[in-house]
Formats: C-alpha cells, sequence, structure tokens
C-alpha cells in the first residue's frame, strides 16, 4: 500500500507536468467546449428535444476516441521503451501497484477533465440563465452524465492501461486503444440495429447487446435510473483489464 | 527490538540456473556464488548469458529451471524479500530523463523500503557518495553526461544499504578519468555488501574484485581466486631471458636441478646474446633462483623477467579450455 500511494504521489506530479497532459486538456476542452456551444446555439435557435448538456454528453464517444487514447499511450509503452521499467520492478513495489497507480492516476486526470467541463454548462447558466422558451441548463442531466463518465471512464481507461501495457510504441497504445473503445461504444448500438428476434440462431445474442449498450447506460445515468448491470459491467471490465495488465508488466521480458 | 537478518554464509546462489528461449539455450546449468562483503566479476564474451544471469538474479525475468535466492531468499518464491537485500543496475543503466537527480533518488528510496524518516538522509549520503551533490544534485537526469548517469545508477543501487548490490557493465562508455572513479567507489563497498559486477574491462575487474566467475556460451568454464585460476590454467612459469650462454649450455645447467624445465631460443638480441624462454614447473625452487644459478655458473645475463599473467590471459585460456573441451563446471 505504501508502494502504491509512492508510485500515485508520482505519477500525478508527472502526469502534472507533463506536455502531453496539457496538450491533452487542450485538445479536450476545445473540443466539449466547440460541441457545447454549438449545441447552445441550436437550442436558442428553435426549441429542441434536448438540452444542450444533453446533446454535448451523447458526443462523449469523441472525446473518449480522440483524447483518452493520448492520456494513457505513454503509461507503459514509453517506460517500457526505455527501459526504466525493469528497473522499477528490480524494487520491492509489486506489479500490481504499479499497474494500480498508473490506472488511478489516469482516470482521475480524465475525471478532472470532465469535470473541467462542468465549467461551459455554469457559465452559460450564469450568463443566460433560465430565460427564454428552452431550458439551456439542466442539472439532473449534467450530474447523470458525469456519473456515467466517471463510472464507465474506469473500464475505458484500463482498457488504454493494458494497451499502453503490451507495446514499446505509444503510438500503437494509442491506435490499439482507439480500437478498443471504438468497438466497445459501437458494438452495443450495432447489435441493437440488428434484427435478431428474426434470427434465431443469434437468439443468445439478445442478453449480451443489452449489456453492451453503451447510449443506453448514459440514457440510464442522465435520467437517474440505477441499474446494477452497467455497474457490474463495468466494474468486472475493468477488473479483467487491469488483471491482464498486470500480467503483461510480469511477463514483459 | 529491530529484526536482525542472520548472515547467510552466502550472499547471493545461482544453482543449476538455466534460461531457454524456445531452442535458444541462453545459460545453461549455471552454478555459482558469492560470499556476503564479497566483490566477484562476472566475466564472458558477447553473447555468453551475463545479462540474461544477472536479471534472474534480479527478479526481472524468469529462469527456466534452476534456483537462485539473494541473502537466502528465493527470487522466484519470495520476490519481495529477495529485493529487499539487493539492488541492481542493468546494462545501459536506464533512468527517467525527465526527473531531477535529487527527486529520483527520493522517489527509488521510498520505493525501497527504506524508512521515511531516513529518506533525505540517505538521498544527502549517496550523493556525496557518489559525488552528485555538488554538480547533479538539482540538474535533470536527461542533462546529464554518460559518467554522472552511471553514478546515479550506481547511487540508487546503495540508497537502501542492501547486502547484495548486482552491477551489469558499470563503466561502459565512460572515460579513463570517470573508470577510476566508479572503481574506487565499487572498491570501497569491499567488506560492506556483496558485488556482482559484469564487465568487459578485464583490467578493471581484475583491479577490483576478489574473485571471478567466467562463462562462456551459456556455460561456467571457471571460477575462484585470480590467483588460484592462474595457478590452474598456467602450471608453469616462464621466464624471458637474455644471456650469452646457449640454450643448450642453459638446459645442461637447469637439468641438473630440474629435468621437467624446458629451454628454447626466442632470437637473438646482438651480437653474442640470446633471447631464450625457460619453462620451469610453477613449484621449482628454481623459479627464485635461476638468476644467481646461472651467475654461479659463469653465465653472463643481462635480463630475465617472469612473465605475468594477467585476467585477460586466464580469461582467454579458460574459454579455450572450454571450448576444446566441449564446456566444464
Amino acid at each position: 500500500m505504501r508502494h502504491f500511494r509512492t508510485l500515485l504521489a508520482h505519477e500525478l506530479r508527472t502526469a502534472f507536468f507533463s506536455w502531453n497532459t496539457w496538450a491533452a486538456a487542450g485538445l479536450f476542452l476545445t473540443l466539449m467546449g466547440t460541441l457545447h456551444w454549438f449545441a447552445v446555439l441550436e437550442c436558442s435557435r428553435a426549441p429542441q428535444a434536448w438540452t444542450p448538456v444533453e446533446a454535448t454528453f451523447r458526443l462523449f464517444w469523441l472525446p473518449l476516441l480522440c483524447v483518452l487514447p493520448l492520456l494513457t499511450m505513454r503509461s507503459f509503452a514509453d517506460e517500457r521503451r526505455q527501459g526504466t521499467l525493469s528497473a522499477l520492478l528490480t524494487t520491492p513495489a509489486s506489479a500490481a501497484a504499479i499497474v494500480w497507480a498508473k490506472f488511478l492516476s489516469a482516470w482521475l486526470t480524465w475525471s478532472l477533465f470532465w469535470i473541467s467541463f462542468t465549467l461551459f454548462p455554469l457559465l452559460v447558466n450564469l450568463r443566460l440563465g433560465a430565460s427564454g422558451d428552452q431550458a439551456l441548463y439542466d442539472s439532473s442531466a449534467l450530474m447523470g452524465g458525469l456519473c456515467f463518465i466517471l463510472v464507465s471512464g474506469f473500464l475505458h481507461v484500463s482498457i488504454g492501461i493494458l494497451c499502453s501495457c503490451i507495446t514499446r510504441s505509444a503510438t500503437l497504445a494509442a491506435l490499439l486503444t482507439f480500437i478498443t473503445l471504438l468497438a466497445l461504444t459501437a458494438i452495443g448500438g450495432a447489435m441493437e440495429s440488428l434484427p435478431i428476434e428474426s434470427w434465431a440462431w443469434l437468439g443468445w445474442l439478445r442478453e449480451p447487446a443489452a449489456h453492451l449498450r453503451t447510449f443506453g447506460h448514459l440514457q440510464d445515468f442522465a435520467s437517474g435510473i440505477l441499474d446494477s448491470r452497467p455497474l457490474v459491467l463495468y466494474a468486472t471490465g475493468t477488473l479483467l483489464s487491469l488483471g491482464l495488465a498486470v500480467l503483461a508488466v510480469e511477463g514483459q521480458e | 527490538m529491530p529484526e536482525v537478518d542472520p548472515q547467510p554464509t552466502a550472499a547471493v546462489v545461482a544453482e543449476m540456473l538455466t534460461k531457454r528461449y524456445g531452442s535458444l539455450t541462453a545459460i545453461e546449468n549455471l552454478s555459482f556464488s558469492v560470499a556476503p562483503g564479497e566483490i566477484v566479476g562476472f566475466l564472458g564474451p558477447n553473447g555468453a548469458g551475463k545479462s540474461t544471469t544477472m536479471r534472474i538474479l534480479a527478479g526481472t525475468m524468469a529462469g527456466t529451471s534452476g534456483r537462485a535466492s539473494i541473502w537466502g531468499e528465493s527470487v522466484a518464491l519470495n520476490p519481495a524479500a529477495a529485493k529487499r537485500h539487493m539492488a541492481y543496475m542493468p546494462e545501459n543503466n536506464p533512468l527517467p530523463e525527465d526527473l531531477r537527480v535529487e527527486e529520483y533518488l527520493t522517489l527509488r528510496a521510498r520505493l525501497k523500503d527504506v524508512p521515511s524518516t531516513l529518506v533525505d538522509e540517505r538521498v544527502a549520503k549517496v550523493m556525496e557518495d557518489c559525488d552528485l551533490t555538488r554538480r547533479a544534485k538539482g540538474r535533470l537526469i536527461g542533462q546529464l553526461s554518460k559518467g554522472f548517469k552511471q553514478r546515479v545508477g550506481i547511487a540508487d543501487a546503495l540508497l537502501a544499504e542492501p547486502k547484495v548490490v548486482i552491477l551489469d557493465e558499470p563503466t561502459i562508455g565512460l572515460d579513463p578519468h570517470q573508470i577510476l572513479g566508479i572503481r574506487d567507489l565499487i572498491r570501497s563497498l569491499r567488506g560492506k555488501m556483496a558485488v556482482l559486477i559484469s564487465s568487459h574491462i578485464l583490467h578493471e575487474v581484475e583491479q577490483v574484485c576478489d574473485k571471478v566467475v567466467i562463462i562462456n556460451r551459456g556455460k561456467l568454464v571457471a571460477q575462484g581466486r585470480t590467483e588460484d585460476l592462474r595457478r590452474e590454467l598456467f602450471p608453469n612459469a616462464v621466464f624471458n631471458l637474455i644471456t650469452q650462454a646457449t640454450a643448450a649450455e642453459l638446459k645442461v645447467l637447469i637439468a641438473m636441478h630440474e629435468s621437467a624445465a624446458n629451454v628454447e631460443v626466442i632470437g637473438s638480441a646482438d651480437a653474442n646474446w640470446n633471447k631464450l624462454k625457460v619453462t620451469l614447473q610453477m613449484h621449482s625452487p628454481l623459479r627464485e633462483g635461476l638468476a644467481s644459478l646461472m651467475i654461479s655458473a659463469g653465465m653472463s645475463l643481462r635480463e630475465i623477467s617472469e612473465e605475468h599473467y594477467g585476467l585477460e590471459d586466464i580469461f582467454l585460456a579458460a574459454t579455450r579450455r572450454a571450448t576444446t573441451e566441449g564446456g566444464r563446471i
């Protein structure tokens, strides 16, 4: 536990002083600010069935695919390339402590990005208030969306950490993370659009498809529905990814 | 009462260590030991398996079979305990370039279980011991010269005052001044901790080490004190001399005292002076009295010197013997 705390403090400090983190933060806030700006504009022109906050959160996959890989790609790949991971493993710190410290550091950074994003809706609310026909600020959608991001973030970040563990190239790690997250985000929607009901031999896919509907989870969180199934999915997925990452680090030679 | 580790008879034990990569055998049935406080040179040609052995001992690589232990703790079965007694500086000494020297050493001290109250003190001490305090303390590691980076690596190895230090090519790429500095530093560890050091610079190993372990193609070919290996591999004493006596005259003279001696001509110096090579048994009494014997026999003697076999000769002879005998343990 002492090693974990030391490593976590080191990782957070390294992340804070890394140009990579600041570049990712700049990209994230520019992207999310722009998306939210357009959503607010759209709502100000004509009444919509959604609020700007809901619309922006429904585009969570954009920063997920473009920004998250930038945060996690260097965590292990760079250390393996430089050989510093081997040096780290000669200390009494366990591979599990190293993996968890890097994971938690990346998750905290990712969470901080999203928490920073909430400033945009708050600023909009502060500037425009509840004037007009359309509510431009929706605190329940904001909190629900943020909860979804933080909970699903465990799995998404752990996938990024796992991808970084299995290669010495940070670029390849980012690419692997992008592909895996794309598949994970799209697979639920793709399954929902398949005519599974009419294909008897695909009937067994109905349950998994129901579990993997990422956008449905966002909807549930935003609506304040607390379903334990996505929580179990994200928790087990996170543990599986991090377990594999520990094995990859232990077997790195 | 603080817990005191009982001192084992061997600080490092490698017993029948084998590492295979598919069909390639990197090391095979390698056995040797390092006593507490002893400095041992680990020698072998490129690709002999030195780094592989050191990585297995350091716990960063698993062996295929065999047993490795550090201070009595099995590296495979109890890696955390073994690592607590050991520090390892890998070849090329990888360091995070974006950290400052003091920050890096502080982090490493914490990871190596140095008590919190002692971290600052230990970091200051190793920086002083490794001559880092004045010129490198607050600098980024990436900005340091190769020599200072090596010093940082060695400072890191000494931080937790381990019982065993494993250094893989600690002087590679250093200039002669830096090599001298590192050598003195390693020499200062004698008696305090067991040191296993690999190096291509045999002269350096000879200067520093109490014992050597020589491997070739993954197999042990010789181990022991340099003097013992010298006696084992070079059982004869060889003298080069310049004299007016002929080889035949000298042979007759020596044969009166030692029948197994050999005299051969290796050239002529100037007019009437011959260059001869005399081979005696190592324990022959003539080894001490050859010059006085010749002079008392009225032979003119201008120069006499005994050939000295350095570690380089021992290394070459041991690896050659292993090649001809097909390996030796």
